[in-house]
């Protein structure tokens, strides 16, 4: 986004802000079916006021159901949807008052750009010049104002998006809803639009549940996350605790990357303190435990009677992601500053060790 | 691309003489031949009746007895038939895309029946069980002409519908509000103008050309009038023919060029008779 966007974004966020902070979402024990697929499976989430909540997971996680039927285009087979403590489960689409931006460009192609974000206003028969004043300041606010008379087709994928998220918020709903809204689009526009989302609910207080099935997304724009699989929330925390203190192993590895190391190893790598304290869990049938580590929780020397080859190393500015073959055939990534991964190369013998406490124990 | 001395180019943009210099290349010599062939087909049979009938005869045409007659219900019936195709096939495609996708194929396959099935079947099945009253009126033809113009119509708004992304577009107008008579009147009909033009192109056509039912039916369309009158005056017969011909064509090239013109300013799909292009997009970018 542009610098200016971003100025027009702060000026005009004030003058068109509903003078009431978002509302309270409470999802409660949502369960859906499709056929024998259980889509969803008891999904429990509270969103608090001006909250963005972010659900993340893989394909088929139940992520997007959850939220089409919290628009209302789905109807759960049980469970309930309350909006400020009011259910809000037969309420139709249309009445429900939330603004939605989806995956795919959905701007109404016979309309121009203003015509687009003024349409929900036409629903609610406001008079044409306070529509009109009104579309004006949302495109202004997405810095698309110069582009108002244009048509859906003679605006970039990016433009299109923005146009569909000043037409959500036009309507002032009481809760937005984004369907991977970003995932069509190339990376450094989604990276601009994410920003641009992110500075927009903040200052208009909407409470907001994102479905997105990027991490990166999820981490950087959301209050919470919730991380999704097989139809039910497996943790739903902060970033930061979702990263550093993932509730299940799925977590752990769904989020950022983990190095999955066999307990056996762990004497290996200089933690035999570690691999004494696993020793009940390693006595059972199969020997079959894990440590989960981080790249970061892992250091490496470079040392010709190390316990690992270096098999591959991925530049990523300014550290250096190396990976190693360990015994066994375990390949475990490393981050590294940059500046000391450059004496590395594939094929040189490394010392591998932990470098504090892994992130947790799992079975394998 | 660039912009280039006083005058920029949008991106992706080809000049126009670029433009045709590579439409020449790409369209080699056999694709000409066959063209040529093709045209002759086509064109011999008109240069060959306009000949015989000699210029002098298109005058006479109209002022001869039952014309006008023939030609009023021929426009009556295209402008019912078109009316009825479009008010019943057009929601009942909506419908099964949009709820019942499952069903397209089977859509498909009922849609082509009245192609399948002979003329003579047809209206022999169809004048056993209309009712009475409808019987007595040339009316009944229009109802078997939106038989007919079924599998056209059909074709006309399936392509419509692929090339939008209805669901989406739907489900949008509903989350701002939108009830479903909003949403068809001010989001699916206007999307759907180039397929209800293709419809409407396909319609007429078949209507004002159509022999077998009207003839079967015992009313004297203007196909029917211009065989009847064959008997008469060949030469002013195939004037008729010929004049119904350049009637129906300029008639068809009004519609395309009127709802085209709308429809390509919005950035709609291409009009065309026998498909619909999706929608322009300019997918990324800022």
């Amino acid at each position: 986004m542009t610098t200016n966007a971003g100025q027009a974004t702060g000026h005009q966020a004030d003058r068109t802000a509903r003078s009431t902070s978002g509302a309270t979402v409470d999802l409660r024990n949502l369960s859906r079916s499709f056929g024998t697929t259980r889509a969803l499976d008891g999904l429990t989430l509270r969103l608090a006021p001006g909250e963005l909540v972010a659900l993340l997971g893989p394909s088929g996680c139940g992520k997007t159901t959850a939220l089409r039927i919290v628009a209302g285009f789905e109807t759960a087979d049980s469970g309930t949807v309350e909006v400020d403590g009011q259910d809000v489960s037969p309420v139709p689409a249309a009445k429900r008052d939330m603004g939605m931006v989806f995956q795919s460009y959905s701007l109404f192609p016979n309309m121009s750009a203003l015509d687009n974000v003024s349409f929900g206003l036409r629903m609610r028969r406001l008079g044409s010049a306070e529509r009109q004043r009104r579309a004006t300041d949302l495109l202004d606010m997405v810095g698309l104002a110069p582009q108002a008379k244009q048509y859906p087709h003679q605006l970039s994928g990016g433009q299109q998006q923005r146009v569909a998220l000043a037409r959500a918020l036009a309507i002032e709903p009481r809760v937005l809803l984004l369907d991977e809204p970003l995932s069509a689009l190339d990376a450094k526009v989604r990276l601009q639009l994410r920003e641009q989302i992110r500075s927009l609910q903040q200052r208009l207080g909407t409470t907001t549940l994102f479905v997105t099935h990027d991490q990166e997304e999820a981490l950087s724009m959301a209050d919470r996350v919730g991380v999704m699989r097989d139809g039910r929330l497996e943790q739903i925390a902060t970033p930061d605790e979702l990263y550093d203190r993932p509730a299940t192993p799925f977590v752990a590895e769904f989020v950022g990357i983990m190095n999955r190391i066999p307990a056996g190893l762990l004497e290996l790598l200089g933690a035999s303190g570690l691999a004494a304290d696993l020793t009940p869990h390693r006595e059972r049938p199969g020997n079959a435990v894990d440590v989960l580590v981080r790249p970061e929780g892992l250091r490496i020397t470079a040392s010709p009677t190390g316990n690992g080859i270096v098999v591959g190393r991925t530049f990523l500015g300014q550290l250096t992601r190396v990976s190693v073959r360990l015994s066994g055939d375990v390949v475990v990534q490393v981050d590294l500053q940059s500046t000391e991964a450059a004496g590395i190369a594939p094929g040189d013998p490394v010392d591998v060790s932990l470098a504090g406490a892994p992130v947790m124990v799992a079975e394998r | 691309m660039a912009a280039v001395t006083g005058t920029t180019l949008v991106e992706g943009a080809t000049p126009p003489a670029r433009r045709a210099r590579r439409g020449i290349r790409q369209f080699p010599v056999w694709r000409w031949v066959i063209l040529i062939l093709v045209g002759s087909y086509f064109v011999i049979p008109l240069v060959a009746a306009l000949r015989f009938t000699g210029f002098s005869s298109f005058p006479q045409v109209i002022h001869q007895e039952g014309f006008s007659d023939a030609f009023q219900l021929s426009v009556k019936l295209a402008v019912i038939t078109t009316v009825l195709t479009i008010l019943l096939m057009l929601p009942t495609t909506v419908y099964v895309h949009l709820r019942l996708p499952r069903l397209r194929r089977l859509m498909e396959g009922v849609t082509i029946l009245p192609i399948v099935i002979p003329p003579v079947v047809l209206i022999v099945g169809v004048l056993e069980i209309a009712p009475g009253f409808l019987k007595s009126t040339p009316y009944l033809l229009g109802l078997i002409y939106v038989v007919l113009a079924m599998p056209f119509a059909y074709r006309a708004f399936d392509a419509g519908l692929r090339a939008l992304d209805l669901n989406t577009l739907v489900e949008a107008a509903q989350s701002l509000g939108a009830g479903w008579r909003s949403t068809l009147w001010r989001v699916m009909l206007p999307n759907l103008r180039t397929a209800m033009l293709s419809a409407t192109v396909l319609t007429v056509a078949l209507v004002l050309g159509e022999f077998t039912m009207a003839s079967l039916d015992l009313y004297q369309t203007f196909p029917v009038w211009i065989v009847a009158f064959d008997q008469t005056s060949g030469p002013i017969s195939v004037a008729a023919s010929l004049l119904a011909l350049f009637v129906t064509w300029i008639f068809l090239l009004g519609i395309t060029l009127i709802g085209g013109r709308g429809s390509r300013r919005k950035g709609g799909a291409e009009v065309s008779l026998f498909s619909v292009s999706r929608q322009n997009t300019n997918p990324g970018g800022s």
